[in-house]
């Protein structure tokens, strides 16, 4: 009966020792990388039923010790990649990373090359400088000023 | 100078051309508008995974027999509330030549099943993750039901909310008739 009592006892110390994870996986931040879909707000954001099951879902996870990958993981399996807040940094979704970029790569460039167009640059269609002034043009020129 | 006219224009023909492509591929208001109206239409497209068995179940695969389609979540009351009368009514017509399928949309797998098992659900039903049928159908929420004749047409009435024994019967009645 005692060895009995002594191996419950164990079993109840054991339990809770066995179900506490090194590293658990932080809720909060998992509800702020995930969306729900039917709001599509972040879960953290969302108190809509679907979210509401979501979260106890994730909840569930992180009390099997699952890692925060595994958890995003195991939602992008079922409901793809529109589940996440944030785009992926590969396939397809890179190209929602990159596009910024690109866009303002672009636009410096076009502003560089404007800039230096305007200080550096003559196109040659400006009207041709105006002929000199021939030397009869130029008395004139002269017997006028001379006036004021 | 050149080059920026060429790479702005090209920018501007690229929005355009996505406009285009967005208009053109926009859903209509789906065939429950029109089943509203009396109108008996091609029911679209449902090919989806299964929740209750491995594989996939389409709606194609059914023509020659009258479907009912219910659109369902786990985490709906009305839907809760209508389950029972539903696994009963699709019990009774399944000797009939009735089919039922259910469609469990924006729901996690898990919730889905716990729902079937604890309803009873008995009839096939598939997962539509991200309630992609949604447009095509013209489903707003759930529950909603609809009626496939034998030559997979939606006919009327389409049940928004929760659906009565009475309800299903017409609508199977109906589309049995049609």
């Amino acid at each position: 009966m005692r060895l009995l009592a002594a191996a419950v006892a164990a079993l109840a110390l054991a339990g809770p020792a066995a179900a506490a994870c090194l590293h658990p996986a932080s809720q909060s931040k998992l509800e702020s990388e995930l969306v729900c879909l039917q709001c599509h707000e972040t879960l953290d954001e969302s108190s809509s039923a679907f979210a509401t099951q979501m979260k106890a879902d994730v909840a569930r996870q992180i009390a099997l010790c699952r890692s925060e990958q595994q958890i995003l993981d195991s939602m992008v399996a079922q409901f793809g990649p529109t589940v996440l807040s944030t785009p992926q940094t590969h396939g397809f979704d890179l190209i929602a990373w990159l596009l910024p970029i690109g866009g303002v790569l672009l636009g410096a460039a076009a502003l560089a090359a404007g800039a230096w167009y305007w200080s550096h640059g003559r196109d040659p269609r400006d009207p041709p400088a105006p002929p000199a002034l021939t030397p009869e043009d130029e008395l004139l020129v002269d017997e006028e000023l001379a006036r004021f | 100078m050149r080059i920026l006219r060429t790479v702005t224009a090209a920018g501007v023909l690229a929005l355009l051309g996505l406009l285009v492509w967005s208009v053109v591929h926009r859903h209509g208001p789906g065939v429950a508008v029109a089943v509203d109206k009396g109108e008996t239409v091609l029911a679209p497209k449902l090919d989806l995974p299964r929740l209750d068995a491995p594989g996939r179940l389409s709606l194609a695969s059914l023509r020659g027999k009258v479907v009912v389609v219910n659109f369902w979540q786990s985490s709906c009351l009305p839907c809760k509330q209508e389950a029972k009368v539903l696994a009963s009514a699709a019990s009774y017509w399944q000797t009939r030549g009735v089919v039922f399928v259910g469609v469990d949309s924006l729901d996690l797998k898990s919730t889905g099943r716990a729902y079937m098992k604890r309803y009873a659900v008995n009839y096939p039903n598939v997962r539509d993750a991200l309630g992609s049928t949604y447009p095509n159908w013209g489903v707003t929420g759930t529950p909603e039901t609809f009626f496939i004749d034998r030559r997979g047409r939606v006919v009327p009435p389409h049940i928004i909310s929760k659906a009565s024994r009475q309800n299903l019967d017409e609508g199977i009645r109906r589309a049995l008739r049609s």
